[in-house]
């Protein structure tokens, strides 16, 4: 649809539309095409009589087009949707041809989780979800809805393999990383001790494939502390990536943690050590930090008091 | 435009008053002449572009002034004339109680001893319009313009939106409003209406959206307007506490990736609540998360490109919340390196865009001045991290009629 000047007439021929009133000295006014001022001068008329028609649902998807930040039109086009009692599958399908152009906008994931708990039916959200993913597989908001859809329902069987999916694609994939850890714990009570022990291992190859990559490393760590274990365990491991040619400034790192605490007990050889990984970092290995691992070294040399 | 040629600049020192703070603290330079520019035109003119933020306009106005602000060019490029007519077109956009307002009904209920659960929901009925109270975001819904702002909106679907009434009172203090004419007790009902279960906040009464961004604007509204009786504050903290990922980064909500955005939304809001002991897990891996945000500049989550605005998300996330404790956390990041990254995002007439080569936005045109202005770029004036206004604004909300009240 289109606001031409035959639609104007036959459809809205009985409105007065009201102009956006800026006062004698607008600040940062915004040049609106004239199809969006048109198309919001009859919205402002409409909305007051709070009108519940095909024609303020036309309106609204012209503005929306335009402007598909706007919460307000959103918040009155769904009204009208259920006044009307509109094919709600329909709208499932507008959603998802704005989504292509506008992944991030904020409204349209919201206006989906409405209506798809109006209709309670999940059946095209993880295929919706995941074109969306295919574009972009960190996109924030479609994260947030898939989240939304596991917990509302219920539907956690097939994530893992999922997820193994996008991090064979990409396994420096945060986003995937972080819903991995949001599926294996989604249970409030503590995943079993062989998830555990397979999350693990499954980690522990990753970053063995790319041992500079943060991701794995945070998540194992996240596994870690979730299930109590003591990064001391993987002392060995880290000393995997920094005793040859490969030095991975986060396995260093958890070196110095795990001697940090030794030193912390008395351990002057784990000190000094603590130390020398501190000044290899800070010179050499993650240089943009320096500050701070020369900070942690400082630390680790002063007497604690 | 990143120059490395200083010889145009010393040209240029004789007598251009703007450039004389430019003296490069190394061979990168920041031509605040053109940000001026950038951001003057930006506050006459937005092209057609900027209509998807057509309800957030506020928002814009404050990225403008804001970005003029730390410039310290606001009094020299906008007469006084000027910044009145700005504050009243700010204050046109405020909902008021309803003159009609029975409220009387509502306070006996308030005082006796119904459990407040029986009548919340019929709130709104009772009040006419209190739940909309606040701030709107431009005129969009049509009312005819006011300088005393709106008290007879009661047009379904007209409400205030926290973005825009916290974007609203740091901008009427850029301006150098006093907040003579805010209701205060208006707003502070209002956001009784936008907390959820969870401790979060909806931006606006009909909202669908709740997440940290809002509840920081609500903690920032109650802190410029010393009144903390809108909001549930141990909600606050706990869902604050909920969102910290394993990395210790903080998302958007519980089960959501570490975000810059959100990080900064939830250490800002404990530091104006007062509370940054009990709502971090553990302060010194949080830095640690921010810390590791530096590739050159700052990305907003692990393993992403850097861009523009995480140098401000990120750094005034480690700046000022921390400055007690642990001293000067943002000390630890490479200025050098990320003033390099500034200079590939800075516009060729001014400006900051998300990445090298792209087109500049006034979101971004602001971000990266306050990135700067953080790492103390000479001619810049300092930042209020936690509520993301200059200390000369922060000095007018000092004097302000709530704060001097007191």
């Amino acid at each position: 649809m289109s606001l031409s000047p035959y639609d104007l007439q036959s459809n809205y021929g009985d409105v007065t539309p009201i102009d956006q009133d800026d006062g004698p000295s607008p600040i940062a006014p915004i040049a609106y095409s004239t199809e969006y001022s048109t198309a919001m001068s009859y919205f402002r008329a409409l909305v007051r009589n709070n009108e519940m028609s095909k024609r303020a649902l036309d309106l609204t998807s012209e503005i929306i087009k335009h402007n598909p930040a706007h919460y307000t039109v959103w918040n009155y086009r769904q009204q009208i949707l259920f006044a009307l009692n509109e094919n709600l599958t329909a709208e499932l399908d507008f959603i998802k041809r704005l989504a292509r152009d506008n992944p991030k906008n904020y409204q349209l994931w919201y206006h989906r989780q409405v209506i798809v708990e109006k209709l309670s039916d999940c059946s095209n959200e993880v295929a919706f979800v995941n074109e969306v993913l295919d574009d972009d597989a960190k996109n924030y908001h479609a994260w947030s809805y898939r989240q939304w859809i596991n917990t509302h329902f219920n539907l956690w069987d097939d994530e893992l393999p999922f997820i193994d999916k996008l991090l064979n694609d990409d396994v420096r994939n945060n986003s995937a990383w972080n819903y991995r850890y949001f599926v294996v714990f989604h249970d409030p009570d503590v995943a079993e001790e062989n998830l555990i022990e397979s999350e693990i291992n499954y980690t522990m190859e990753k970053i063995r494939q790319t041992p500079n990559n943060i991701s794995p490393w945070n998540y194992l760590r996240g596994i870690l502390e979730k299930s109590s274990r003591d990064i001391q365990e993987l002392e060995s491991f880290c000393k995997e990536f920094t005793d040859n040619d490969i030095n991975s400034p986060h396995a260093m790192g958890w070196l110095v943690d795990i001697y940090g605490n030794r030193a912390k007990n008395g351990d002057e050889q784990a000190k000094e050590d603590a130390i020398k990984i501190c000044e290899s970092l800070a010179n050499t290995h993650d240089t943009i930090r320096k500050a701070y691992w020369e900070y942690r070294k400082d630390e680790l040399a002063t007497p604690s008091s | 435009m990143a120059s490395t040629d200083c010889n145009n600049e010393n040209d240029a020192l004789e007598d251009d008053p703007l450039t004389e703070d430019l003296l490069p603290t190394s061979n990168i330079t920041f031509d605040k002449d053109k940000h001026v520019m950038y951001f003057k035109r930006c506050m006459a003119y937005l092209p057609e572009p900027y209509t998807n933020n057509d309800t957030n306009r506020m928002t814009l106005a404050f990225f403008g002034l804001g970005g003029l602000d730390l410039l310290n060019m606001i009094e020299t490029i906008y007469s006084a004339e000027q910044r009145e007519q700005w504050i009243d077109w700010i204050y046109a956009q405020q909902i008021l109680p309803d003159k009609d307002n029975p409220g009387k009904l509502l306070n006996t209920l308030l005082r006796s001893n119904v459990p407040r659960l029986k009548f919340q929901s019929l709130r709104p009925w009772l009040e006419l319009n209190r739940h909309i109270c606040g701030f709107r975001g431009s005129p969009f819904s049509g009312l005819p313009y006011s300088r005393e702002g709106c008290r007879e909106s009661r047009f379904p679907f007209d409400a205030a939106h926290l973005a825009m009434t916290y974007t609203a009172l740091c901008s009427l203090l850029i301006l150098g409003d006093d907040f003579s004419r805010i209701d205060r007790g208006a707003i502070i009902n209002g956001l009784t209406y936008l907390q959820k279960d969870d401790g979060s906040f909806t931006q606006t009464y009909h909202g669908m959206e709740s997440d940290m961004r809002f509840l920081y604007c609500a903690c920032a509204i109650s802190y410029m307007l010393k009144d903390f009786s809108g909001i549930n504050i141990e909600k606050c903290v706990d869902y604050i506490r909920r969102s910290q990922g394993y990395d210790y980064g903080i998302g958007q909500k519980p089960g959501l990736e570490s975000h810059g955005g959100s990080t900064y939304c939830a250490i800002s809001a404990l530091s104006l609540l007062n509370k940054i002991d009990e709502g971090l897990i553990s302060k010194d891996r949080t830095i640690f998360w921010l810390l590791s945000r530096q590739v050159s500049g700052f990305q907003g989550r692990a393993n992403k490109p850097e861009d523009t605005c995480y140098s401000f998300w990120i750094g005034a996330s480690l700046k000022p919340s921390f400055d007690l404790k642990i001293l000067g956390a943002f000390d630890y990041i490479d200025k050098e390196a990320n003033r390099l990254f500034l200079s590939t995002t800075q516009g060729r007439q001014g400006g900051f865009s998300k990445w090298p080569d792209l087109i500049p936005d006034i979101m971004h045109a602001y971000m990266g001045i306050a990135g700067l202005s953080l790492m103390d770029e000479p001619g810049m004036s300092t930042l209020d991290c936690a509520l993301n206004i200059s200390r000369k604004a922060r000095q007018n909300l000092e004097n302000s009629v709530f704060w001097q009240g007191d």
